[in-house]
């Protein structure tokens, strides 16, 4: 079973789509460590070598996940973390809601998939043909 | 000098109280009027549902006036709700948002910071309005704030250690959470010998997101044992409208009767044990000719069931916080609706009360089990073995293993029973009943459940 990695990043409760998201990846067959909400992007990369992932999906709906992200190509250059798939998503931005600024903003930080306000099951279909497409 | 006063000791010498006087704060609740107390309002209420909206504001002022509009909608009881930093007793930070807030005339804190308020200036209002007071909040620790509540002459609390803590943190421990409640029980029963007794409340809503019936009975009789056990006297069990009429009254049912059953099991039969609704606690529409009706619903439901007392919405509930005027005119409207409502006839549904009190019976009898010497040990061990579970919490002792969805008349049923002790037959009951529509997932099932008020 394919491992992945799933929170909800910074000081974001939004617990309901976490739930969601866990269940979903469970029913698709992969085996899931579930950090939760209000957690740090240290700790996912913590869990992440810990756990042996191929993959680290982060979800936000508070629209603050840029400040908490940020710093993911430098943790990344960091670690050995070579063929984990980064993913985000959720309502990724407070104001701004062009996908065309956020998601290319996402892959600079070091994010391999984005995804904002888009439909869970397209999100975690694309991530199923990436995963079979690179891994 | 008893252990508990040397507790109290501690927890007022507090550098944000000023100078806690217990013996001034006793001979105030000895002489009390009995207006301010709930309990007596029960009493003297014999088949009213008696109305509480939710509400509170950082400064007095602001209270003050809410009070006023919620006194002349003919508001049964009065609500205070505190702010989030207060709940997480950062009082340092909640006294900056209040001088902000009193500076500005802006609101700076998201309810009533009563530890830095003090009980000396909170207790002119309660006196001035002599109505019974709520405390609303959702505080893990809140020894402190009910020190300042009860002084203040607020004579309900809500909450406990689990119906506060798994909705709502993510990782206060559990175990401090019971201790940190055996306090303020201690200190509720002990005030309550004074006068009228002071009445306690569990938070059934609980996450407020498709709670299966079972569960929400299940805490609502641990935290209930938990308080009659320390001696409180006047106690309130509550749950929020499922989304479906039968299981509303079902629920109603099964936890008056269960609840009156293990008190009295477990000798606690003196106990005055109060049944509390909450109109709709999920995702309200923005349409608000429909969250009118909704609140209607949720009204004549609570009747039906012959609540001890309704907790409303108002039709602004998708839009914020609410202003005083809706808050009272949600308040008026309610009233104006109970009192069509007097005489309702009584229904309910034989097969599924019936099974309703097996899976209660079920998992409290897989708790009382635990080999552990006391309820709180029991309780701690059943949350940590997943034996009980609630649907949506952040807290990371919750096993998040159950799964519930709605069947196609509306009510909450559990798909997945994870480590739940229930019985086959008990399961089968609700699983038998879920549909999981042709090219739908599970998830696409839950997300349109949770939604279905929208």
């Amino acid at each position: 079973m394919m491992k992945v990695v799933t929170g909800v990043v910074g000081n974001d409760i939004h617990v309901v789509a976490n739930r969601l998201i866990d269940i979903s990846l469970q029913e698709r067959g992969f085996e899931v460590f579930n950090l939760g909400v209000n957690t740090y992007l240290e700790e996912f990369i913590d869990a992440v070598i810990e756990t042996d992932a191929k993959v680290l999906l982060i979800s936000s709906l508070n629209g603050e996940a840029e400040g908490w992200c940020r710093d993911l190509s430098l943790l990344k250059s960091q670690y050995e973390l070579e063929g984990v798939v980064f993913m985000i998503g959720g309502n990724l931005s407070v104001g701004e809601d062009n996908p065309d600024v956020i998601i290319p903003k996402f892959k600079r930080y070091g994010f391999d998939l984005v995804f904002h306000q888009s439909d869970l099951g397209i999100g975690l279909d694309t991530l199923e043909a990436y995963l079979k497409e690179h891994v | 000098m008893s252990l508990l006063q040397r507790d109290r000791d501690i927890i007022v010498s507090n550098e944000y109280v000023d100078h806690f006087d217990f013996d001034e704060v006793e001979s105030f609740i000895r002489g009390a009027s009995k207006n301010l107390f709930i309990s007596h309002a029960f009493k003297n209420n014999k088949g009213k549902t008696l109305v509480q909206p939710r509400g509170g504001f950082p400064t007095y002022d602001k209270v003050f006036a809410l009070y006023k509009e919620f006194k002349a909608a003919n508001v049964d009881v009065l609500p205070l709700t505190i702010d989030s930093n207060t709940r997480l007793n950062d009082y340092a930070m909640a006294k900056k948002m209040l001088a902000l807030s009193e500076e500005n005339d802006v609101n700076m804190l998201n309810g009533y910071p009563l530890v830095n308020q003090g009980y000396r200036t909170t207790r002119k209002m309660m006196v001035h309005y002599d109505t019974p007071v709520s405390l609303r909040h959702g505080t893990p620790d809140a020894r402190l704030l009910i020190e300042m509540a009860l002084a203040s002459g607020i004579f309900e609390i809500e909450g406990g250690p689990l119906t506060y803590l798994l909705p709502y943190s993510k990782n206060f421990p559990l175990d401090k959470a019971f201790l940190y409640w055996k306090y303020v029980e201690r200190v509720c029963a002990l005030y309550s010998t004074l006068n009228e007794p002071i009445n306690r409340e569990s938070f059934g809503p609980l996450s407020a997101t498709l709670q299966p019936p079972a569960i929400v009975i299940v805490i609502q009789i641990i935290e209930m044992l938990l308080s009659l056990e320390e001696g409180v006297k006047s106690f309130s069990v509550s749950f929020s409208q499922t989304g479906s009429v039968m299981q509303d009254i079902v629920t109603a049912n099964v936890l008056k009767k269960l609840s009156r059953h293990y008190a009295k099991q477990f000798g606690y039969g003196d106990a005055q044990i109060h049944l509390v609704y909450h109109q709709w606690m999920g995702a309200f529409p923005r349409n608000k000719n429909r969250s009118d009706s909704l609140i209607t619903t949720a009204t004549v439901i609570a009747a039906m069931v012959e609540a001890d007392k309704i907790i409303t919405k108002t039709r602004d509930e998708a839009f914020g916080i609410p202003t005083k005027e809706a808050n009272a005119q949600a308040v008026d409207c309610v009233q104006y609706t109970l009192a069509m409502l007097r005489g309702v006839p009584k229904i309910s549904d034989e097969a599924e009360e019936e099974n309703l009190t097996l899976q209660v019976n079920e998992i409290l009898e897989a708790l009382f089990n635990d080999s552990a010497d006391t309820l709180w040990r029991k309780a701690f061990n059943a949350i940590k073995a997943g034996y009980i579970e609630i649907p949506f919490s952040p807290h990371i002792i919750n096993a998040n293993e159950v799964i519930t969805v709605r069947d196609d008349e509306g009510s909450i049923r559990i798909y997945n029973k994870g480590k739940l002790p229930l019985s086959e037959r008990s399961f089968a009951f609700d699983r038998d009943k879920i549909r999981i529509p042709e090219g739908h997932s599970v998830v696409d099932k839950i997300i349109h459940d949770i939604g279905v008020m929208l």
